[in-house]
């Protein structure tokens, strides 16, 4: 009897964290939508900015990967610059096939990130971030240092396209790659591992206590983040088939964290709706040209002052304040509390 | 001979002018833990408004230097108060907010003077000879400003009574609240001063190289680096620091070309985080 309570009381908290957005139904009726609508609208510019969510969605799911380890990365535009580098040189100068760059290259980036991780895990907290920071500046001189070998400051040109550049099959291409994705690090999260790594990221000395090796386990995430996001980038520039520093700089990295925090970086969907909303909201602000930067930054702030739990608790906050008492204001703060 | 003068004195304006920049900077980062990413557009508005203080209202330019450290140094006041002390010791937020100011900040200025890269007037013309030597002028200006802003700055920091309760603060917070200081006002203060000298240092490097919308995420990252390698809670960590950073960035442009430079540069910086990470100078972070 108490054994069964105890199971149940152990397994219930994931329980019902699933149940609060991964309703099966309502997902499956999603995907069906997502999946009938290059039918449904065929405009090419739609199609494009929805392959750009996909790919984000992949990018920013992967930061957050490394995230419920207790790293805060700040490297990650430049890990897919790396998978969509290596990808892009691979086809231009050995004129190697899509189907062989994307899983070699995400292999590679897997690696090399968990050959970074190896040193940096002597990193915590705010260290980890600059750390990661400066090593993802340093990426992007080598690739303006690469000449013509990685195109340099001018971009590399002529990477092969795949499907002969029908826009409908690379939507349901990015789409299965994303949802393959999404599912994969939703299992990893919730698995034994993703529960070690939770458990480093709140104490990593109780952790190493109970026998969790913790510079193993954290490679180990930075390494899954970082083959994601490979993919991601390595798909990203066969699609494109131009690369530029600007996609995967300082200030990209710093976006693609913002896709993560403004959605909620407590919880699994967090990046999935930051990245979806931030997304759409720079695309359709696009007729107002110069000021359409001022529409994200304003989301940015709303978020920031509004909701400190990222837009996923926008419902529940709703909720409490529409159906329960507020609580009393707190206090006026002492410093450093 | 010449490569050697223009290089010592290119190394000495750069190290003076990453060390007034990181300053203000490393205020914010020992007092409240505050990462200000919006520092470096800090840096660049205030070149940005000196040029718009002598071109549009037909400023003396000493003058403009003056009025736009005082306007940023408000405009730091205004973002302690409103946007870093609400969420201190919440990194996440912080990235946020900084994040919407780098934008806000950087847009504005895309609209209203445009992308392309402009200079101000320069402080200082012609040219010193010393035998087979010589240096411009404004170069010597440039280093003298720098100079006489950080003994002055150290001065405040190590003499006054304002500065040893920043420095009480940055020790530790709630002992120096508990001991009466008003932290609040501090942090303010040590807000505005740091943003005037981003200021400042934005003025004379607008002058000396050129102004430019994106020249912020540059000096940013340098800013990162002398306050990560100096350490928490260390100013004079700084110091040496800068000199280390704009040593790199001077001499190995003679020995590698390019971008391979700096990407030594930052190998470098990399290396020595890895082998210190608690900084070389101040006392590790406490988390």
């Amino acid at each position: 009897m108490s054994s069964n309570q105890l199971s149940t009381s152990s397994a219930s908290e994931p329980a019902t964290d699933k149940r609060k957005w991964a309703n099966p139904s309502i997902l499956a009726g999603l995907v069906v939508i997502i999946a009938l609508l290059p039918l449904l609208l065929s405009s090419p510019y739609i199609l494009h900015i929805s392959i750009l969510i996909f790919v984000y969605i992949i990018a920013s799911v992967s930061l957050r990967t490394i995230t419920i380890s207790g790293q805060f990365p700040l490297a990650h535009g430049a890990f897919m610059g790396i998978g969509a580098y290596l990808a892009g040189m691979a086809s231009r100068w050995l004129g190697w096939q899509p189907w062989l760059t994307i899983p070699l290259a995400a292999i590679a980036t897997a690696g090399i990130g968990m050959l970074i991780g190896f040193p940096f895990s002597r990193l915590r907290a705010l260290y980890y971030a600059m750390g990661s920071l400066f090593f993802g500046i340093g990426v992007i001189y080598i690739i303006y240092a690469g000449g013509t070998w990685t195109g340099g400051y001018a971009g590399l040109i002529g990477i092969g396209g795949m499907f002969g550049g029908s826009r409908v099959a690379y939507y349901y291409f990015f789409l299965g790659l994303a949802l393959v994705s999404v599912i994969a690090l939703y299992r990893f999260e919730f698995s034994r591992i993703g529960i070690n790594l939770k458990a480093i990221a709140q104490s990593h000395l109780v952790a190493s206590s109970v026998g969790i090796n913790e510079g193993w386990y954290r490679i180990l995430a930075v390494g899954v983040g970082c083959f994601f996001v490979g993919l991601a980038g390595a798909s990203y520039a066969h699609y494109n088939t131009v690369l530029s520093t600007s996609s995967f700089n300082f200030m990209a990295t710093l976006w693609l964290v913002m896709y993560v925090l403004i959605g909620g970086i407590d919880s699994f969907a967090g990046p999935i709706v930051g990245t979806i909303i931030l997304i759409l909201i720079s695309e359709f602000s696009r007729d107002l040209k110069v000021f359409s930067p001022y529409l994200s930054a304003g989301i940015l702030l709303i978020v920031v002052y509004l909701m400190p739990q990222g837009l996923v608790s926008l419902p529940q906050l709703i909720k409490s304040r529409l159906f329960e008492r507020r609580k009393e204001k707190k206090i006026s703060h002492v410093p450093g509390n | 001979m010449e490569l050697a003068v223009a290089t010592v004195t290119n190394l000495l304006i750069l190290a003076s002018m990453y060390i007034l920049v990181a300053l203000g900077f490393a205020f914010l980062f020992n007092m409240l833990g505050i990462l200000n990413f919006a520092h470096g557009v800090i840096y660049m508005l205030g070149g940005y408004i000196g040029l718009a203080l002598i071109s549009a209202l037909g400023i003396n330019q000493w003058a403009a230097l003056i009025i736009s450290a005082v306007i940023i140094g408000a405009f730091g006041i205004f973002l302690e108060r409103f946007c870093f002390r609400p969420f201190i010791g919440n990194f996440n937020r912080i990235v946020m907010i900084c994040v919407a100011v780098i934008v806000i900040l950087q847009t504005s200025v895309n609209i209203i003077v445009g992308t392309q890269i402009t200079s101000l007037p320069s402080f200082a013309e012609g040219v010193l000879r010393v035998g087979l030597a010589s240096v411009s002028y404004e170069r010597i200006v440039t280093f003298a400003i720098g100079a006489l802003l950080l003994g002055a700055i150290m001065w405040f920091v190590n003499r006054t009574k304002w500065g040893q309760q920043m420095q009480a603060i940055s020790q530790d917070m709630q002992g120096a609240f508990l001991q009466g200081i008003n932290v609040h006002r501090i942090s303010a203060l040590a807000s505005f001063i740091g943003c005037a000298l981003a200021a400042i240092a934005g003025c004379l490097i607008g002058a000396y190289l050129s102004l430019g919308p994106f020249m912020g995420d540059f000096m940013l990252v340098k800013v990162l680096i002398l306050a990560i390698l100096s350490g928490v809670g260390s100013i004079s960590g700084i110091f040496i620091a800068g000199l280390v950073l704009a040593s790199l960035d001077s001499i190995l442009p003679l020995l590698v070309s390019g971008a391979a430079s700096d990407a030594i540069a930052v190998g470098i910086v990399v290396v020595l985080l890895l082998i210190r990470p608690q900084g070389f100078f101040g006392h590790e972070m406490e988390m």
